[in-house]
Order: C-alpha cells, then structure tokens, then sequence
C-alpha cells in the first residue's frame, strides 16, 4: 500500500504543480492556486439523453477555425468571416458553420500542459492525466456505469474511426464498440454457417475454452467470452441496421469521406438508442504546410458538422444530444519553416452545441495572437466535466478501480454551467 | 570463427559482471565414438575438422567423424550460430538471481517446468512469430533428444521468422511508416533497410548509429528515414529519441520543467541541441499566398541545382512550373530534396514562451547531455557525437533499455515498465536490480547481438516455466516466476493464420521491397546529367501514387517499369506497413505508427467477428481447407481429432475433448471435423500464449 500511497501523493503534487503552470501561463505569474472545491452552481445541464463526440486527433488550429484574429501575422493564408451571431467571428473554412453560429457554445480558452499527442489526446478523451499504473475509461463506459445499461443488444457507446478500444479499469463489457470504417459498418457479420450447424459451433468452442479460461485468472482470455456473447447476441438481433449508413438518403451530404461518413453513422446509432458516440478524425497534426492542411480538413469538419447538427434538428434529437468537438491542443500562432504550425496546448478551441447548450455563446477569450488565454481557462477535465454534466452524470460519485483506487468522472474538473440554457 | 566468444575464461565473465553474480562457466562436453568426453569451447568447422578451445587455452582440431552423430548435428548447428557454453551459464546466471528474489519475497521457487507441447508453441510464437505446423509440432514432440529444446531454440533462431517478428516489435517501437509524408513522398526504402539489418543480425547499436548519423534522402541511404521520419516536427522527434533511446520520456519538459523527474525544460533543449543543425527536408514548399517557401539550398547538391534543374526541364521538356499543370513532376523534384544533412548555420532556440528553468526565451541552446558523462564533440558533427554517447559503455540508459525491452518480449513483461518511460529512481528500486544490472552488462558483453541476447533469455530455466496463473498487478512487483500470459501480438495472430493457410513456406516469401522507390530517389546530383535525372522522372511516373511501396526494380535492372507485387498472402512484415485501417491486422491491434509502442492488446467486438465469420476463418475450416484436407492420411475419427488439435493449438486433447471430437466426426463427417477447426480457432486459447 505504500505504493499506492505514493503514487496518490504523486497525483497531488502534479496537479498543484500543473495549476501552477497554469497560472504561469495564464498570468504570467508564479503563485499557487488553492485546490477548487468540486462545486458549482446547478443550472441547465442533464437534459442531453446521448453524446455525439467529435474527436479531431493532432491538434486542430484554433486560429484557422474558431479563434480567429485580426492580427493577419498570425492568420497566415486565413481569412476571418461573420456568423450568424454578432460577436462569433470564424475562420473562412467554416462557411456552413457560420450560418448555424446560434447553435454553437465556442470556448476559446482552453489550456493544457500535455504538448504531446498520447498524453494530450487521453486526458481530452478520459479527463485524467495519463498514468503508467492505470487505464482509465473514457465517457462511453463512464456514462454506462453511472447511468447503467440502456438496452439489450446495442452497445452503450461505439468508438468510430478507431479499430481498438477498451473499457480502461471497467469490466471489458462496458468497452465502445470500434468500427474502423464507418462505410463498413460491423464487418464480417455474415455467418459462414447457419442455423443449428451454427449454434453447435458456437457451444464446442465454448466448451473447448472453457478449461483454458478458468485455469488464467486474466482479464484477457475472460474478455473474449464476453466479446463472443456480444456478438452472438448482435448477430441474431437486427440491431445490425443501425451499424448500416448504406441506405441513407443524406450520405453525400455529410461528405464523402470518413469524418462526414463517421458523424452520418453517429447519428444513426444515437437515433437507435446508443448513448455515447465517439467519431474519431485524424491529419490535424499540421506541422507541414497548414495552409494545404487546413484547405482540406476543415472543409471536411465544416460540412460534417454542420449537417449532423441539421440532421439531428429535423429528427427531433438536438435537445437530446449532446454534440462536442474537441481536440488535444492548438497550434502555434507562429508559423514554422514549413510553412506549418506546431503543437500548442497553451491556448485552444472545443465546441459545444445541442444537448441543453445556449447557442451563439463564446466563453473565454485569447489574446490578439491567440497566445494567452485572458479569461476563464478550461482545463480538459472540466470540458469533460462539463460534457458529464451535460449527460447528467453525477461529478461526485466515486467509482472504484478493482485495485480500490477512487475515481470521479473527469479528475476534478469543473463544469462550465454557464455554457447550458 | 565466433568473434563473441574472445577467450575461454572465467575472467572476462567475472569482469564484465561484477561482483554480485559469479558465474560458473561449463564448456559443452562432446563425446567421441568410443565414448570419450571433451569438455572445450567449440569454435567452428574448417574442412572435415571440428575446432575447439580448451580449457587451457589450446586450441585443437578433431575430425568431425570421430563424433557421435548427435553431437555432430549440433556441431553443425552451432556453426551457424555460435557456442552455447557462455550462452548457458548466462542463463544459469539469470535464474540464480532470480531464484534468490523469488524466496526473499516467499515463493518457493520458479512455476512448474513447461511441457514439451506448450513450450514448442510458445519458443514458435516468441522467436518466430507464428505457431508451429502440425509436421513441426510433431517432430519435436517425437524428438527423444535431451538437447531438443535448445536446438529447437537455436533452429529457430536461425531461421527467417526470427527476423520477421523482431521486424513487427521494431516497427511499432520505431514507428515504420511507408506513406507518411504527402505528395508521394514515401519512407518504403527505409522500412525495407530495417528488414534487411534485421536479417542480417545487425548489432543493435551499429543500426541506431547508422539512422542517428544518416545523410541524404531515403534513395541514397535509406537509413536517414528515421530522422525524415519527423519532419516538421523536431521537438517530438527528439521527445521519441528520448522514449525509444533512454527509456524517458520527456517530452512534456519540451513546454515546461518535468513534474516528477530532474529534467527541466533547459534540460531539454539543450539535448535536443544535439539535433539542433540536423536540417531536415530542403523546405521546399509550393508558393503559395503569404506563406510562400523560402529557398534552400539542396545540401547533397551542387548550388543552385534545383533551378538549374527546373529551368533545363522547361526548356527542353515543356515543364510547366506555375499552376497544377506537372504537379508529378514538382512532388518528384520534392522528394529528390526530401534529405538530412548538416546545417552548422542552424540552431536550436529556446521558445519565445520559455518558462522553465536553465535558459531564456529566445536564446540558443548549446547541445549538452542530461545523463551520464558529458557527450564530445571533438572534431565530430553533433549527431556523432551523440550516437556516440549512446553506445559508450559509460552510458547509463542505452544498453539497459534495449536490455529490458528484449526482456519484457521473452517475459511478456519488463523488469521495468513502462519500456520507455522509468525513472532513475525505479531504477534503484527495481524488483530485480542485480538481474536488470546483469542483463545490462550481457547486452554490452555480446556487442547488442540482439539473437543472442534472447538466445540467453530463451535458455533460462525462469522463461521455459508455465505462464503464472495469476495476472500480475501492474503497480506491484513481479518476481518472474515464469512469464505471463500474453494475447499475440495482431502479427502473430496474423502469421499463425498464413502458416494454417500456406505451410512454413510462407516464412521465406517476401513481399514489396521499395527498391524501385528507392532507385528513383539514388542519383549523385553532382555528376548526375540533366537527362538521366530526367529518366529517374520517368520512372517515377510508372509509379502511380501508393504502389511505391510494392514496386520492385525488375529482374533485368534496366528496365525503367518497375514489376508490382500484388500478393498479401505474405507475413505481417512483408506487407506495407502498417496494414490499412480495419484490415485484420488493424482490427487486432497493430499500431498505426503515430505514436512509438502503440500495439494494442485488448480484444474486441469486431475481432470476434472476423474469426467468427471472417474470409481467413473460412478459408482455414472449409471442407476443402488445408487444414481439414491435410488430414486426409489419418486414419480413424480420433487420430484425425488428434490432427486439429495438434494443427491449431499445438497439443494433443484430454480425454474429453478428444471424446467431444470423435462425436462431432461420428455424427457429422467431414463437416464435423470443420466444425471442430472452427471451434478451436474460436476458443479463446487459439489467441494466447501460455
């Protein structure tokens, strides 16, 4: 146990230390912080029924999108354009955004201290800072454990755009469902066997197992079985359909590619009833040209997102989904001698919209070259937070790994009620 | 013939180990004929005669006929591969050590010896990376040799698969990516140049040595991929050179002192500074907008080639450089640039935001190390230096991390973990510390022979133990009782299932090689015509996009089309790398590369279903599989129930699975031994080694 002692000290020191560094960035200063009690005033919130989370993995530049500044030296090739709402000013690439601005909680004052893509990219997914002894879940298990099981046969939460997931310190049951390719749907679901040839297979193979899965006590080998039970169970079901984007009138307008195919298949699955969706998006680490780079994905982003949100008003779903997009880190407003930006966790952008938010809402501010955040920094975990308490996820209950560590959805992290309607 | 082995004294092991461990070093005892015992060092075969050290130093040299038949056999064997003597009491050694930990801490001693049948699957999985056939299970098993095991171990060794699995471990570790970069430019040549040292058993250091200090482009000398294989993004390189070399990770010190560590954020920079006049790229950009390019120089180049080169094209050719128009043709003059050199008028400057400690905002880092002895520069470019501050004894980090990584594939866990990450203080307060100080002392000792390093591993008593029962915390102890269970790695699971689909053969077949990528990208631009780089040109435009990485320079070598290789019936290391998303490589958990040891072990929905229903599973357990129809010859429902038994998971059935199998024949013929194929390949044990 004194391990367990030390690494918990551990966790404290790094986080005073972290708040320190915050504050150093922020302000400019070097002073202390004193620890946030986990409180905060109710408002809003809880009314989002399921989470359609956008994740834009390498970092997406917050100047070129959501942050966009007057200062044309950091604007390189960017233009900034007028929404839908007075004060929300976007980069020219979200054309089709910017006419739905009134839906969309901007915050632009994000800050981590993770300047790598692991460790950025996993507090941004689990709200915990990455930690060599433990995996910690992400939403879509979190959301199941503190909620419990909204259906039989589907999934809780599905990870699209990603070929492997994990439940992290939950039961492996609770894992995402990771469909690689959203055009494929669950791939290999026709049976090379039917009917009772079938069942007959299915009972050997689990006699045969049983003896090796009872002689390792692993959590491995036991996953499997549960693997195999959930997909037996989904292929006798025709839950199946829900995984298929083949037949939908609207796939070109969501953009024939992954990113636009990933948020149609996100919405299908939220309309059938699974809770947490995460979309996964990649090549939005533009150290090399981000002029071609943003030329490119943001386009992608903005027509994907843009319909997704359309799509979910016209069926009666925004009020109950909760859309977010979020990234690891900004990029530097500096631009390198590639003609590229760097890793920036200092200052950047995330999205809110649907699911209770208040639309056309900017919260924090950068200054004018999007170096330093000036107001309300958002770490990780109160984005996180913030998306639990959205979800109506209780922030105070403690949920224990099997080695009896204690653990709150999202660290410590602060809602931003202030964000809900 | 082995130059491993210097002298055959007990002296040289005492010294390079140091007090703590003494070993007892026994040479091999070869017997004659007439029955007669030798005990000597074995040096190799010269003629019809056999050589020998002894222990008095002399050598000798014995007609090999004089032996018996099986010491004849391992003569011939440890030719190849070198004498076991310091080999095994290496491995006497390791477990001594570990024995005394084990009762410290109240174990008794190390799990229950491993059975001939888990061990050959598991010596197959780990040293080849696949399972073995039902014809090499079979031999070992009827094999009554007492030297079977480490002849097997050796054999294997040897064998073509070796490299291949070391292959998928440094491929995830090293990030080998063929198409990382855009506009055609591909990294094939430098994967393929991982293949080859692999193969040829390259000691571990010459080949970091070799990327570290690499010039050129991929073309040139394919082992500067390593350095181009992060360009434009310096600081995480140099983070995944501390990841990778040191076993620290510290890449958050890039933004702000570390958190636990010592680092500071000057400690960084200034380590990085090694690197600081690495210039990768010519930084040729298309101009366009504001952020147009600025012109460099290409460094492997005579001055002003690149224009010279662009305007003689147009001239003669009709190249047209503004707008879209040659865009092939721009891209091809781009991956030409695509080189390492050294820049002496770059440096490594502290960021404008600088908050740690040791250095100013804006200021040039000097290079300086962060550990051990200071690196020289004496006369040598900074990234010699740095390499060869890596590969000096006195360096405290490089020989142990390679050690414990090599460690933690035999045991299916490192001594310390994460591999890329520990401390100095986990050091100290390792659960092994004489064990991982020894394992650190025999990677020097046999010059990072990376074969035999795990020669030694696979030879202890510790590794050739069941697997513990138990799943061991991770934030606890381990003592090694034996290894852990383990999933396969997704290229196991792949290359188990191309050897039940094609036979061993399929461990010599070999995929796309990037050579013809790489002859395009091979021209000495200072004497070089205008004409014949033109011709590279043409060649490059046979290549049409992603094929880079399967297009072969032709038998003929002149021919300018390159021959494509289509199979992907081919082991996981011979296919591009990595394998695109959600093919079943990706679907079990090979890395994509972005970030250094990313293979993924959990399981999954969708993997279930490709074993369940996937075109592989078919393939293997139709009627007319080679698995079912290699059991023609079987006569009776249960030597054939013993044939998939032995074909998929390398055993022979208990009593009652083999009475569960007879029924299934009885009451279901042919199909009946499919389904029973199926059944195996779907019983979680199909995935594990044991």
């Amino acid at each position: 146990m004194d391990h367990l002692a030390e690494l918990a000290g551990k966790d404290a020191l790094s986080r005073r230390y972290f708040m320190e560094m915050t504050a150093k960035l922020t302000l400019g200063l070097s002073v202390g912080v004193p620890f946030l009690p986990r409180t905060f005033q109710a408002q809003g919130g809880a009314k989002a029924k399921n989470l359609i989370y956008i994740y834009l993995a390498g970092g997406m530049t917050h100047l070129d999108t959501f942050d966009p500044k007057k200062n044309r030296s950091v604007m390189a090739d960017t233009e900034m354009i007028d929404t839908n709402v007075d004060n929300m000013k976007f980069g020219m690439h979200l054309k089709e955004l910017s006419k739905q601005a009134d839906k969309l909680a901007v915050i632009n004052s994000m800050m981590s201290t993770n300047g790598a893509h692991e460790q950025g990219e996993y507090i941004m997914r689990t709200g915990y800072e990455k930690r060599a002894t433990i995996v910690h879940p992400t939403i879509g298990p979190w959301a199941q454990t503190l909620l419990g099981k909204r259906g039989d046969i589907l999934p809780d939460s599905v990870l699209i755009g990603q070929s492997t997931s994990n439940a992290g310190f939950m039961d492996p049951s609770y894992s995402p469902l990771p469909i690689a390719d959203p055009g494929g749907g669950v791939p290999n679901t026709s049976l090379i066997v039917e009917g009772e040839r079938f069942e007959r297979r299915m009972e050997m193979a689990q006699k045969l197992g049983q003896q090796f899965v009872d002689k390792f006590k692993y959590t491995g080998p036991k996953s499997y079985v549960e693997y195999y039970h959930q997909a037996n169970r989904l292929l006798k079901s025709d839950a199946l359909t829900a995984f298929d984007i083949s037949g939908e009138s609207n796939r070109a307008e969501y953009g024939e590619n992954r990113l636009g195919q990933g948020c149609l298949l996100a919405r299908k699955l939220v309309e059938s009833g699974v809770r947490v969706v995460e979309v996964v998006s990649g090549g939005w680490d533009m150290h090399l040209d981000v002029s071609g780079g943003t030329a490119s994905r943001i386009p992608e982003l903005d027509v994907a997102v843009s319909t997704l949100l359309k799509d979910l008003e016209s069926r009666g779903l925004l009020e109950s989904t909760l859309v977010a997009i979020g990234t690891e880190f900004g990029r530097t407003p500096d631009i390198n001698i590639n003609s590229g930006r760097d890793h920036y966790p200092a200052a950047y952008s995330c999205v809110l919209a649907g699911g209770g938010i208040k639309g056309g809402t900017v919260y924090g501010e950068t200054d004018g070259a999007g170096k330093k955040v000036k107001a309300n920094p958002v770490k990780p975990e109160d984005f996180l937070a913030t998306i639990g308490y959205g979800l109506g996820l209780n922030l105070e209950e403690t949920v224990y790994s099997p080695t009896q560590r204690p653990f709150t959805f999202a660290d410590k992290g602060q809602p931003v009620t202030a964000l809900f309607a | 013939m082995n130059p491993r082995i210097p002298l055959f004294s007990l002296g040289l092991l005492l010294a390079v180990t140091g007090p703590c461990l003494t070993p007892t070093l026994e040479a091999r005892t070869w017997t004659s004929n007439d029955g007669k015992p030798l005990q000597a060092i074995f040096l190799g075969i010269e003629g019809g005669n056999f050589k020998f050290r002894l222990q008095n130093g002399n050598q000798i040299s014995v007609p090999k006929d004089r032996f018996i038949k099986a010491d004849q056999e391992a003569a011939e064997r440890l030719a190849r591969i070198g004498d076991d003597s310091f080999t095994k009491a290496s491995a006497r050694q390791i477990d001594t050590a570990l024995a005394v930990t084990l009762k410290k801490n109240g174990y008794n001693s190390f799990n229950e010896p491993l059975p001939d049948d888990l061990f050959v699957r598991r010596v197959y999985l780990d040293i080849i990376g696949r399972i073995p056939t039902r014809e090499e299970f079979l031999a070992f098993a009827e094999n009554a040799r007492p030297d079977k095991r480490e002849a097997l171990i050796d054999e294997l060794l040897l064998s073509p698969g070796f490299s291949s699995n070391l292959f998928n471990y440094f491929a995830d570790m090293f990030r080998l990516h063929g198409s990382d970069f855009d506009n055609g430019i591909r990294m094939d040549p430098y994967v393929n140049w991982w293949r080859e040292q692999l193969e040829a058993n390259v000691p571990y250091h010459e080949i970091v040595s070799a990327m570290l200090t690499a010039k050129g482009n991929v073309g040139q000398n394919p082992a500067s991929g390593f350095l181009l294989r992060d360009t434009g993004m310096e600081f995480d390189a140099f983070a995944n050179f501390g990841q990778v070399m040191l076993g620290i990770d510290i890449s958050c010190a890039q933004c702000h002192d570390h958190p636990f560590d010592e680092w500071t954020q000057g400690d960084f920079y200034e380590m990085a500074a090694f690197f600081g006049n690495t210039q990768r790229s010519l930084g040729y950009r298309p101009a366009s907008g504001m952020m147009g390019g600025g012109k460099i120089e290409m460094p492997n180049a005579p001055a002003g080639w690149r224009d010279a080169f662009n305007s003689w094209a147009v001239s003669s050719k009709g190249i047209v450089l503004e707008g879209n128009q040659d865009n092939q043709f721009k891209f091809f003059v781009a991956a030409l640039g695509w080189n390492i050199t050294d820049n002496e008028a770059l440096e490594t400057v502290l960021p404008h935001d600088f908050i740690g400690q040791g250095g100013k905002p804006n200021e040039v880092a000097k290079p300086r190390t962060l550990i051990g002895e200071a690196a020289k520069l004496g006369g040598k470019t900074r990234r010699e230096a740095i390499s060869d501050w890596l590969k000096s004894p006195a360096n405290p980090r490089f020989a142990l991390v390679i050690a414990n990584r090599m460690w933690g594939r035999a045991f299916g866990r490192a001594i310390l973990e994460p591999v890329n990450d520990f401390s100095d203080d986990e050091i100290k307060r390792a659960s092994q510390p004489e064990v991982l100080k020894y394992i650190e002392s025999e990677m020097r000792r046999v010059n990072y022979d990376l074969r035999e390093f795990m020669r030694i591993l696979y030879n202890t008593r510790a590794y050739q133990s069941i697997a513990s029962l138990e799943e061991p915390d991770l934030t606890k102890a381990y003592y090694f009782s034996g290894p852990v269970l383990r999933r396969m790695r997704a290229e196991q699971a792949w290359d188990s299932m191309m050897v039940l689909a094609h036979g061993a053969d399929i461990d010599k077949k070999t995929g796309g090689d990037g050579s013809f990528y790489k002859k395009i990208l091979d021209i000495d631009f200072n004497t070089a015509s205008n004409d014949e780089v033109w011709r590279h040109y043409e060649m490059w435009q046979n290549l049409r996009g992603g094929q880079a990485a399967m297009a072969m320079v032709s038998e003929s070598g002149d021919d300018y089309s390159p021959v494509i290789m289509n199979d992907t019936n081919l082991r996981a290391s011979q296919l591009p790398q990595p394998a695109p998303a959600a093919s079943m490589l990706d679907t079990f958990g090979q890395s994509d590369r972005r970030i250094t040891d990313d293979h993924n072990y959990d399981g999954s929905v969708p993997q279930v279903l490709a074993l369940m229903n996937g075109a592989v599973t078919q393939q293997l357990t139709g009627v007319s599989s080679k698995i079912v129809s290699d059991l023609d010859a079987l006569d009776g429902p249960d030597d054939k129930v013993r044939g998939v038994f032995s074909t998929l998971l390398n055993r022979f059935p208990s009593k009652d699975e083999l009475d569960l199998g007879i029924g299934m024949i009885e009451d279901f013929g042919e199909e009946g031994i499919s389904d029973l194929a199926w059944a195996l390949m779907n019983s979680p044990e199909f995935l594990f080694i044991q």
